[in-house]
């Protein structure tokens, strides 16, 4: 297995590769709402930490934490959405599997608008694929990719599993087909990944440019904070891409941002980034292809350089 | 992999919003607006055997036995918070629902004299706050708890009560049933919605009048820390939002305040001017949680069940 420290090399923003994004833009926009499902009573076992982000956890059924979360399904998606279409955004969804066969409607709202599908677990309740063994985390990414081809006839690119991912997830998902893996936040571009076969990029998530934040007890901002952090940070992205590409990623979900006084910021952060000219708006799997098509290979050998030099510079040091 | 259609729990259908059919509300109001205007009590010590609820935050932190500090602050609100809380409701003529615990009914006489008066809806909030509902209880002890809690009100008011929040929002996986076998007719725990909906019960007829759970002044300001100015403009923006998302069918505001917090004196200022907000706009049916679940069940919306959509 490759360490867990070798799976991304040391790249340093500075004399690195640059990238130009299709018709000049200068940073590719890609929206991510986590579209999940929090189980009533998660099966006993399963065992993953309840996601309370800092609110108290009851005994389930947890109302105050997963009941609350079905807010999204019901109501906050629906307004989500008519927010996305006018500003015709095609989303990359971080998907549980399970909501595509429990809520059709949900599933059909998104394969109507040609959205992308990146796989988010079965269930936001659901520890999986962390705790599982190697043979069982490939029958898990090879029966979400079917399931996902299946439910909504798209070929599944990615995984963003976050704290469920296995120290030898990225050679499973890349064995099986899978090109972009958003669990890493150490960039702002696409970064390649080592896997034993194949080819996998890190497509850059959001740790805080992330509506979920807005919910948890220790971090006292809201909505209007939320706008002015993407602005910000989508005008600074803006600024530097005109040289070298960037990608801005605004994770969402619809027990978050659907509630009714947060939907108008979120209106502000896309009538905010879609009115400027040079702007990819685009899925992570149009990302992950166009950087595998252009610029891994050149970033792969760009790191070995770097590696053999830094290599020789502290041979030189010890001499 | 395969999962079924629907929900993973029986007592509420999937029902995505907009499949749903318009919901009337009286006269043609857009928007029904419940305030939960909550009475609990926190005591010294619970008995050992009862689920303390996490969720205490006190004005520094909780502390050891005896808590003089959280104990007297959330008395507070029952000898001083709530009657300024009164004050600014009946500038405004509107009026609460009042979920109120088993031990506030039983030792605070005159509170709720003062909400009778004022023909405030008492309804069910347990025991005391420091005694929830949980899985962790056997259904013997549920039924006792939640037996108790009505019988308490019952004797304190003259009347069942008819609505229903447990502490902290928590059940276990018997509670809906119990309370609707009990004869309560709604229940605010679940805060999945902005519609009241029905609940699948084996007996009886209960509703949910879900909450916003998110703008109540305890979550959305004292625990998270929020700004006071922040956390009224967001229950603003949320009423001016579903004000005018109501437009094609109507919505339900439902939300928490206490006394003890919204009722300090540096904070009643910002509750005259969220109610001023909302009393102020035609369209809006201020309502307690009876008059809202009497007049839903009636509604199309509440029989309504969404047709399975062929699956792929």
């Amino acid at each position: 297995m490759i360490p867990l420290n070798d799976r991304i090399d040391y790249l340093p923003f500075n004399n690195r590769p640059k990238i130009k994004w299709p018709n000049d833009a200068r940073v590719a926009f890609w929206v991510i709402p986590n579209v999940e499902h929090y189980e009533y009573m998660p099966a006993a076992g399963t065992g993953r930490q309840k996601v309370a982000h800092g609110n108290p956890v009851f005994p389930d059924p947890d109302i105050a934490v997963n009941v609350r979360r079905d807010y999204g399904s019901r109501v906050g998606f629906w307004r989500m959405l008519k927010v996305m279409d006018r500003y015709n955004i095609r989303c990359t969804v971080n998907i549980n599997l399970a909501v595509l066969e429990h809520f059709p409607e949900e599933r059909e709202a998104m394969v109507q608008r040609n959205w992308d599908f990146c796989c988010h677990g079965k269930y936001n309740t659901r520890a999986e694929p962390k705790g599982l063994t190697v043979d069982e985390q490939r029958a898990f990414v090879a029966d979400s990719i079917a399931f996902v081809k299946r439910t909504t006839g798209k070929q599944l690119k990615g995984f963003n599993v976050l704290s469920r991912a296995t120290e030898q997830l990225p050679d499973i998902l890349a064995e099986q087909g899978i090109i972009y893996h958003a669990d890493y936040f150490h960039d702002d571009q696409p970064t390649p990944i080592r896997v034993r076969k194949g080819k996998l990029v890190s497509i850059p998530y959001g740790a805080e440019i992330n509506d979920s934040v807005m919910t948890q007890r220790n971090r006292p901002w809201e909505a209007d904070t939320f706008y002015e952090m993407a602005k910000d940070a989508f005008d600074r992205l803006y600024e530097e891409g005109a040289d070298n590409g960037m990608v801005l990623c605004l994770p969402l979900h619809p027990w978050c941002s659907g509630y009714p006084y947060r939907i108008k910021y979120l209106e502000r952060i896309l009538d905010y980034v879609m009115s400027h000219s040079y702007v990819w708006q685009t899925t992570a799997d149009d990302i992950a292809d166009y950087y595998i098509g252009n610029y891994f290979d050149q970033v792969v050998n760009h790191m070995a350089e770097l590696r053999k030099s830094q290599h020789q510079r502290s041979n030189s040091a010890r001499r | 992999m395969k999962f079924n259609y629907g929900m993973d729990q029986k007592y509420w259908d999937w029902s995505p919003i907009v499949k749903r059919p318009p919901l009337q509300w009286p006269d043609g109001a857009r928007l029904a607006v419940c305030l939960l205007v909550d009475l609990g009590h926190y005591e010294w010590q619970p008995p050992e055997s009862a689920f303390d609820p996490p969720t205490h935050t006190p004005p520094h932190s909780q502390n050891p036995y005896p808590d003089y500090v959280t104990v007297t602050f959330r008395e507070y609100g029952h000898r001083v918070g709530i009657f300024r809380m009164m004050d600014v409701f009946d500038k405004y003529k509107v009026s609460a629902t009042v979920p109120m615990d088993a031990h506030t009914a039983q030792h605070y006489r005159i509170l709720v004299e003062e909400c009778q008066k004022r023909e405030w809806e008492i309804i069910g909030h347990g025991i005391t706050q420091r005694q929830a509902i949980s899985s962790l209880m056997s259904e013997a002890e549920e039924r006792r708890y939640i037996a108790h809690s009505i019988d308490a009100l019952t004797a304190a008011t003259g009347n069942a009560p008819l609505g229903w929040l447990g502490p902290e929002h928590s059940q276990s996986t018997r509670t809906p049933a119990i309370l609707a076998e009990m004869g309560l007719r709604y229940c605010c725990d679940l805060p999945n919605d902005e519609q009241p909906y029905r609940i699948n019960t084996p007996t009886g007829e209960l509703y949910a009048l879900p909450c916003m759970i998110e703008i109540g002044d305890t979550m959305g300001h004292y625990n998270r820390k929020l700004p006071l100015k922040r956390w009224v403009q967001m229950v603003k923006e949320t009423f001016d939002v579903m004000y005018e998302d109501a437009e094609e069918s109507g919505l339900l505001l439902a939300f928490r305040l206490h006394p003890w917090c919204v009722g300090q004196p540096y904070r009643a200022k910002y509750l005259d001017e969220i109610i001023a907000h909302m009393a102020g706009r035609p369209d809006v049916w201020i309502a307690s949680g009876s008059q809202i679940v009497d007049w839903y069940a009636k509604q199309p919306h509440a029989s309504f069940k969404l047709r399975p959509s062929a699956g792929r």
